[in-house]
């Protein structure tokens, strides 16, 4: 009998489990393959394929430079003069007629495909900007790796993306994420590539996209690190402020980076539509003439302004030039980047700008130490302020240009300085040139992608911009519906707050309180009545875009303190808000 | 110009959530395709990274050696830029760093060195030769109290091969170096320590003896010289140096003897030759020396009074005082004091009064002293007087 039971359990055991839906692996695994946690371990595949682009590239970039200059430091005449122009010549063949989409820095074509191109990047580019960008850099063009890097990683992952066939607000994050990943790699700086992804790319801070970043950004730091080795792209000599007074001298730094920022974004500005507006003919030889030019420059004595010149930024932090000579470099090189930039030479702006700004604050430091030999700061502390001073006044990326000096330079003792002198010169290049060099670029391609800078500066409206006092009375939760009734009446417009206990808010119309009564409710508290009908409020220092999501709702919503749900510090509707935003767009 | 615009693709991609289902199945395929595809890549840009960093070595060595070889045959400049080409192919190579900061200082180009040399420095702070061109570096300068501290690290650090040469070569340099800054003392002290460590090599004791005689320490100059010919008793620069030593502590017989010995090993030795003929004439005119007879004693202070007469005439403002620092004033002078024993001073007056010689040399020395300081230095027989008046100083 018991063993019957038993086997009759049994088998309504089986009977049940044989109803129950069959678990597939892919089931299984489901919640580990959720869209949010899928796109972190594939932004870590990004970063690692990033980073192995990014270390072929190094190694094109150099191979280029042997096979092209020479192994020496001090190649020939002969093949400094034809290295870059015959480079060139390559170069405008491929850019014109095979990948057209590597032509410029990288930054803005990355920022397009998130504004515009729902996170497409053809793969093509990514190739194109590979090769051209390597003959360029290594045949001695005034031009840096990073943004073609950040490029270069922004396509891969845009060509993952469409593999992997994510969703569209997925895709559109997807380069960003990429693009941190190169530009860590190319700098091996892992903080300040997602500062100025962040900052430069994105333009705001969101907890989904920042994951992906930081992952993406520190695998491919890695897999550079495994190849390259871990050390930074110049030797950091000791950094010490011995006296507060010496930030005089450092604010001096921030006035001439500012200015030198403003020469330089000024010069690319104009020359460049200019040089796009010629016959078209003449884009076949700009980049040979522009590496004509720069090579001439390297044979006139000053050979250090071709190619990247990270090795001659080592050399001025360690005080290896006098500071006449380092203020003509950062002269030299200014007019070398131009003629590469504004040739359409693919290329990047980081490395030239770090170069500028390095010469000229050991410059500036060693006319000020000449002046005033009792300043501490050495050759080195200033090129390291002065590589900040450039990227926060040339590239506008004030926040990423501070956190760049202390990566580089892993002290932080060196943070006052910076922050002065970068200050200083964000302030003056913003005074004098209002549009950033990337939207000064953009507009001149002929789109219009959203300037950080502007976005940075815009004010919001929140609000308290748009709320009104509350006139007409409040209805409190505690009391009968019967005795609010005359309040009612008394009011001028047709719909009432109803103040519930202990907290929450309502309304109702007026028309409705008599309906209500008329049902027999009217010994009824408020609070028993509308409990269930809460309706949302606001605080002021609420943006007006969020109240846009609820005054359609309702015809009035409360605006009440943060410190006190229950005081109410005005009343906002939907008109409140369309009249606001019109005063605005009117302003 | 941007980007082209997207194609299909990205529409297809963008368009639709993709269905739940599909996509989580998909995906764990997807990731597993990846990581081959990473794999892939991983191994084929290692193999790149191989060929890479072979190809970076093998150049850096190309101009490294390039560099030395330029290096040894003192063309600093372009042994400095070898270097540096060097250095484009391994940063952080720590020989590659060293030279260069020896060729910039070969170079002069002192400042620069400096920035290598302290870089080495902080990476291995007991490193000999680092220090050591540090010191050299302070020292082309002039800094001295930099350059003694990494001079005194050099002796005390790390050397590869032979540490006790290393450290005995650095201490010999410091010495040179507190010698050139004539710190004569510093260096006598540093030469005592070397002193102390040196091996049976005749050659070494020989150069320490030469340190030696340069800060004026004739004792240990002449003990190391001893040294050296205890080995070797013919090398005519050890037999001169131990004949100027002996010489310099008054020892002229032994002086003449040294010197004998190095002006016959090398008779174009003319400083060996000129002190030891001084050396002969302070052993001949010394008339307290023993083993002379009466009248020999005699003849000699007779001639060396004539002789101090003589110097007297040639250098008449020194006639004129008394021989002392008190003021000539109520006192006979030199001159006066001279005339005045010259009735006396013959063979009969010397027998006759035996206190004579004792007086006539004491004022012979006086002149011999006052004429050095108003005439300059003597030679010949003024010197051998001048020399013997230094001798029986305080006698």
């Amino acid at each position: 009998m018991e063993s019957g039971l038993n086997s009759q359990t049994d088998v309504l055991r089986a009977e049940a489990v044989a109803s129950l839906p069959a678990r597939s692996p892919g089931s299984l695994l489901r919640p580990i393959f959720r869209e949010e946690t899928f796109f972190l371990i594939l932004s870590v595949f990004i970063g690692v394929l990033s980073g192995l682009a990014v270390v072929c590239f190094r190694f094109a970039i150099d191979w280029c430079r042997i096979y092209l200059v020479g192994s020496g430091a001090t190649p020939s005449t002969m093949r400094l003069l034809l290295a870059p122009s015959l480079a060139g010549l390559v170069i405008a063949v491929l850019v014109i007629h095979v990948f057209p989409g590597a032509r410029g820095s990288g930054v803005n074509q990355t920022k397009a495909a998130l504004y515009i191109y729902n996170g497409y990047i053809p793969l093509r580019t990514a190739i194109g900007k590979f090769i051209t960008a390597a003959l360029a850099i290594g045949s001695g063009h005034s031009l840096g790796p990073e943004d073609p890097s950040l490029q270069i990683g922004a396509s891969l992952a845009s060509a993952l993306g469409r593999w992997m066939r994510l969703s569209r607000d997925r895709m559109r994050l997807i380069a960003p994420v990429g693009a941190a990943a190169g530009l860590a790699a190319a700098f091996n700086a892992p903080i300040s590539a997602v500062l100025f992804v962040i900052e430069e790319v994105i333009g705001r801070w969101t907890a989904g996209i920042l994951g992906s970043v930081v992952l993406s950004a520190v695998s491919s730091v890695v897999v550079m690190r495994w190849f390259m080795g871990s050390e930074s792209l110049f030797r950091i000599p000791a950094v010490h402020l011995e006296r507060p007074s010496e930030l005089i001298a450092y604010s001096i730094l921030g006035v001439a980076g500012g200015l030198a920022s403003v020469a330089f974004s000024s010069g690319i500005e104009k020359i460049r539509p200019r040089c796009k507006a010629l016959p078209r003919w003449t884009q076949y030889f700009q980049p040979a003439l522009a590496g004509l030019l720069i090579g001439l420059i390297a044979v006139l004595g000053a050979p250090q302004v071709m190619g990247a010149g990270y090795e001659y930024i080592d050399e001025a932090m360690h005080g290896q030039f006098t500071w006449q000579m380092l203020a003509v470099l950062a002269g030299l090189k200014i007019i070398a980047t131009l003629l590469s930039f504004v040739s359409g030479t693919p290329g990047g702006m980081f490395a030239p700008t770090l170069f500028i700004g390095a010469m000229l604050g050991a410059a500036v430091g060693g006319a000020e130490h000449a002046a005033l030999p009792h300043l501490s700061g050495s050759p080195g502390t200033y090129a390291l302020v002065g590589m900040g001073v450039l990227f926060a006044g040339f590239l506008r990326a004030p926040m990423t240009s501070v956190f760049m000096v202390l990566e580089v330079s892993g002290n932080y003792s060196i943070i006052l300085p910076v922050i002065v002198a970068n200050t200083l010169a964000y302030v003056i290049s913003r005074g004098l040139q209002p549009a950033a060099i990337f939207d000064v670029l953009t507009r001149q391609d002929g789109l219009d992608l959203p300037s950080m800078e502007e976005q940075r500066e815009e004010g919001i409206l929140r609000v308290e911009d748009a709320m009104r006092p509350m006139v007409d009375p409040v209805l409190e939760g505690d009391d009968a519906l019967a005795s609010v009734l005359s309040q009612a009446d008394k009011s001028s417009t047709d719909n009432l707050l109803v103040r519930l206990s202990p907290t929450g808010w309502s309304s109702v119309s007026k028309e409705e309180l008599r309906r209500m009564a008329a049902e027999g409710k009217g010994e009824l508290s408020l609070n028993s009545l509308f409990t269930t009908r809460q309706i949302a409020y606001l605080h002021p220092d609420h943006s007006l875009d969020t109240a846009l999501r609820y005054v359609d709702r309702w015809p009035l919503v409360p605006v009440v303190s943060r410190a006190d749900f229950r005081k109410l510090e005005g009343v906002i509707s939907q008109q409140d808000v369309l009249r606001r935003y019109r005063d605005f767009g009117e302003g | 110009m941007v980007t082209e615009r997207s194609p299909g693709g990205t529409l297809a991609a963008s368009e639709n959530e993709p269905d739940r289902g599909r996509y989580a199945g998909r995906k764990p395929a997807s990731l597993a395709l990846l990581l081959v595809l990473a794999v892939v890549f991983f191994i084929a840009v290692s193999g790149l990274s191989r060929l890479y960093h072979a190809q970076q070595e093998a150049l850096g060595n190309r101009w490294f050696a390039r560099g030395v070889a330029d290096l040894k045959a003192q063309r600093f400049d372009r042994a400095v830029s070898e270097f540096r080409t060097a250095l484009l192919y391994s940063r952080d190579n720590y020989s590659y760093q060293l030279n260069l900061a020896q060729a910039l200082i070969g170079a002069k180009r002192t400042n620069e060195a400096d920035a290598y040399l302290i870089n080495l420095w902080e990476r291995e702070p007991e490193n000999g030769l680092v220090n050591l061109e540090l010191a050299r570096s302070a020292a082309q300068k002039g800094q001295t109290d930099q350059a003694l501290r990494y001079y005194h690290n050099a002796i005390y650090a790390t050397w590869p091969g032979d540490q006790e040469v290393e450290r005995r070569d650095a201490r010999l340099e410091l010495i040179e170096f507190l010698l050139s800054i004539n710190a004569k003392t510093q260096a006598e002290s540093e030469l005592i320590a070397l002193a102390a460590n040196l091996d049976d090599d005749p050659a070494q004791h020989a150069h320490a003896g030469d340190l030696f005689l340069r800060a004026q320490d004739y004792e240990h100059a002449l003990a190391e010289y001893r040294l050296s010919l205890k080995s070797e008793s013919h090398t005519p620069a050890v037999l001169a140096g131990a004949g100027w030593a002996a010489f310099e502590l008054g020892r002229y017989p032994l002086a003449e003897r040294y010197l004998q010995a190095a002006v016959s090993a090398d008779p174009s030795d003319a400083l060996s030759a000129a002190r030891l003929k001084t050396a002969e004439l302070v052993l001949q005119m010394d008339p307290f020396r023993r083993q002379i007879t009466v009248a020999e004693r005699h003849q000699i202070v007779i001639e060396a009074f004539t002789t101090a007469g003589q110097r007297l005439r040639e250098c008449p403002a020194a006639g004129n005082s008394n021989g002392t620092v008190l003021p000539a004033s109520g006192q006979q002078s030199l001159g006066e004091k001279w005339e005045t024993m010259k009735q006396q001073l013959n063979g009969q007056g010397l027998r006759r009064n035996p206190d004579l010689v004792e007086a006539a040399m004491e004022l012979v020395f006086s002149i011999e002293r006052q004429t050095s300081i108003v005439c300059g230095a003597p030679t010949g027989t003024d010197m051998a007087l001048l020399l013997i008046a230094k001798l029986h100083e305080g006698n």
